[in-house]
């Protein structure tokens, strides 16, 4: 007797009872569902469902999610021994040392991420009776990429908690909710236990025990894990000793998955290409802050801004290197791209992915309290989303309104050439 | 020229009145069920903030400040009048209210009448008195920075009350717990949009003197910075909850 007959069993027995949902949930996730639509009728047969829609984001995000558990090892061991001096990339990048520190590190995030995401979500689908929603494949998947990977593991599993069940549940679960869950839950980790979400001794694993031994008396050095716009923000002059390949490729500190802009412009052109994520969002929100960013460039060309002023670290960041450092990348692909919190009309998605992308630089430069502000940003967009549809939908029923009119009010040659123009724009 | 502006942009995001100081509830709430009816009462808020922040900031100079009657002649300088400031300023916002009402039913029936008793009660909406308290307590010095704080602060509120209304007509079809339907939700979506507006929290202000401080002391000042607004949110939140409470039970 196999697993899955056996699982069909119970979900048989289970039927109408409370607890069917969860063996549903187990049933269609390990096998493909038996029952199938029978003669009679007529169907729509589309092979992109909401199971479909995730899983192609999730692929988008195993690379990302790979070279997330390398680099946590790699940043932990060039902050003890210093970085190396000729880097090549099979020696020093992809060895089991650095994989190691991944799999103790990253993989634990991942597992409670999932284990008390999908707890809360089978809960809330006994209780409410209807079949678990896909939907936290994805916010599971997103929630430890965006987090410092030495975030301990209860504050995970509450901020999950706070973020599905009321930055989601209390909508009525998946497709309802208006703010981004894997935002709420990184915006309620931020705000709740601030130390641990920035400063310059999270981004590096080890680095806050190491100075916790040395305040204990313990001779050894400091371990450095500033990120560049935490450093930038304290605006101390001299440059970083990061190489813009670095940047790109994402060989420098950061929350767990952000790191590696080349991995995520992949990702993106991934989902681009298999029609998941809105090309539109990320081209305007690219847009936008290179727009924001040339133009605090071109503040400081003017020499408006003093040298010794607080913000000019940050604004004489050249433009187009916001987009490869920090959070930005990340943001634009995987969560401003959500097609539930998201603009939901084209033309509002112009509006929405511009003001993402101007509005995140500008809280990097003048808020330096959170120079990792896109989050922040994405969030705020996404509590204006909904009017920018509003405006844009009322938009085009006035045109079109006017252009009925037109047509009604000025019948050119004939009566009939205005019905067919009426007949047109209805 | 440069003050104006900044006080434009901390009016409208930095000190918005709904999310960082949560006054004007009550209409916030029970006005935001459709956008168009939003857009009114906005904007009604908006020209009443414009109008009652300058002339409390001259009653304010001119009248009740500490001295502020030594115009009348050099024996009156000893005169402290602040403790009328709360009574002459409602006075002036109840005037303008009826002002506004009276022509807004004379030019808009139908947003006279889906507005209802919230035109009215503008006059005790927290947020215009705030507005003029504000002003007041932060010693705006020019009449015209006065009248730029009025017309920005009405923009923040109109801004949050347009994003709360689109929000619910966007859920409006969503599937929410029964108990949660109507206020709860409504609470919970302002919450959640408040968690957004952080973004501008300590905006320009902040980091000022953290640049010179060590690090570990910016985490402290960060934690201070950020924990107590979340604190002062959540009392305010529950006064307003009572508020709006006592405010339904009076009007049953």
């Amino acid at each position: 007797m196999s697993l899955k007959s056996k699982l069909h069993e119970l979900k048989l027995k289970y039927q109408g009872k409370k607890m069917a949902p969860a063996f549903n949930a187990f049933h269609t996730f390990l096998f493909a569902p038996d029952e199938t639509t029978h003669a009679g009728g007529t169907h729509v047969k589309a092979a992109d469902d909401l199971k479909r829609t995730m899983n192609t984001v999730i692929m988008a995000l195993i690379p990302v999610l790979i070279f997330s558990m390398f680099n946590a090892g790699y940043q932990h061991y060039s902050a003890i021994n210093g970085f190396p001096t000729d880097f090549s990339l099979m020696n020093d990048f992809l060895t089991w040392d650095n994989f190691w520190i991944g799999i103790i590190k990253v993989l634990p995030l991942v597992v409670v991420s999932y284990g008390v995401g999908l707890i809360v979500e089978f809960i809330f689908a006994v209780i409410k009776g209807h079949e678990v929603e896909e939907g936290y494949l994805v916010t599971g998947m997103l929630v430890p990429l965006i987090v410092p990977i030495d975030t301990p593991l209860w504050m995970l599993a509450v901020a999950v908690i706070f973020g599905v069940v009321i930055g989601k549940e209390v909508f009525g679960g998946t497709g309802m909710n208006i703010l981004n869950p894997a935002l709420t839950i990184r915006a309620f980790l931020f705000f709740a236990y601030p130390t641990w979400m920035s400063g310059d001794k999270v981004w590096v694993h080890g680095a806050r025990e190491r100075s916790e031994e040395i305040l204990a008396g313990a001779n050894l050095d400091a371990i450095s894990g500033e990120t560049i716009l935490g450093y930038l923000a304290q605006n101390k002059g001299a440059e970083m000793s990061y190489s813009v390949s670095d940047m790109f490729y994402g060989f420098i500190p950061g929350s767990v998955g952000e790191t590696s802009a080349f991995l995520i412009l992949l990702g993106g052109l991934f989902l681009i290409f298999t029609k998941i994520a809105s090309w539109r969002i990320m081209v305007s929100a690219v847009i936008g802050s290179l727009v924001m960013g040339f133009i605090f460039n071109q503040v400081v060309d003017l020499g408006w801004v003093a040298e010794s002023s607080k913000f000019y670290g940050l604004m004489s960041f050249e433009f187009w290197k916001h987009l490869i450092v920090g959070g930005l990348a990340f943001g634009i692909v995987y969560m401003a791209t959500d097609p539930v919190t998201g603009s939901q009309t084209n033309k509002g998605k112009w509006y929405y992915g511009f003001f993402i992308g101007f509005i995140s630089v500008m809280i990097r430069v003048f808020n330096p309290a959170y120079p990792e502000g896109v989050f922040l940003a994405i969030l705020l967009m996404n509590v204006f989303a909904p009017t920018i549809d509003h405006y844009v939908v009322r938009g085009n029923i006035k045109r079109r309104m006017n252009r009925l009119k037109d047509a009604t009010i000025y019948p050119k040659d004939s009566d009939g050439k205005a019905e067919e123009l009426k007949a047109e724009t209805v | 020229m440069l003050e104006h502006v900044e006080l434009f942009f901390k009016s409208i995001f930095i000190d918005n009145m709904v999310f960082a100081v949560f006054l004007g509830m009550c209409s916030y709430l029970a006005v935001s069920k459709k956008v168009a009816t939003a857009v009114g009462l906005g904007a009604a808020v908006i020209f009443v903030l414009a109008v009652t922040v300058p002339l409390n900031w001259l009653l304010d100079k001119y009248l009740l400040q500490d001295g502020a009657l030594v115009w009348l002649g050099p024996e009156y300088a000893e005169y402290n009048l602040s403790f009328l400031s709360f009574i002459l300023f409602i006075a002036t916002i109840a005037t303008m209210v009826q002002l506004v009402e009276i022509v807004v039913e004379k030019f808009s029936p139908s947003l006279y009448n889906s507005l209802g008793i919230f035109l009215p009660l503008i006059a005790v909406n927290c947020a215009i008195l705030g507005g003029s308290l504000f002003m007041q307590a932060r010693e705006i010095e020019t009449l015209g920075l006065a009248f730029n704080y009025g017309v920005s602060s009405g923009i923040g509120w109109f801004l949050a009350i347009l994003a709360i209304a689109a929000i619910r007509e966007k859920i409006r079809y969503s599937n929410v717990p029964a108990p949660l339907r109507g206020l709860g939700i409504t609470f919970i979506i302002t919450g959640l949009m408040g968690i957004g507006f952080q973004s501008f929290g300590g905006m320009l202000t902040g980091g000022g003197e953290e640049t010179e401080e060590a690090t570990e002391q910016v985490n402290q000042v960060q934690q201070l910075e950020v924990v107590e607004p979340k604190e002062e949110i959540v009392e305010k939140k529950t006064e307003v909850d009572e508020k709006v409470i006592s405010y339904n039970d009076v009007k049953k």
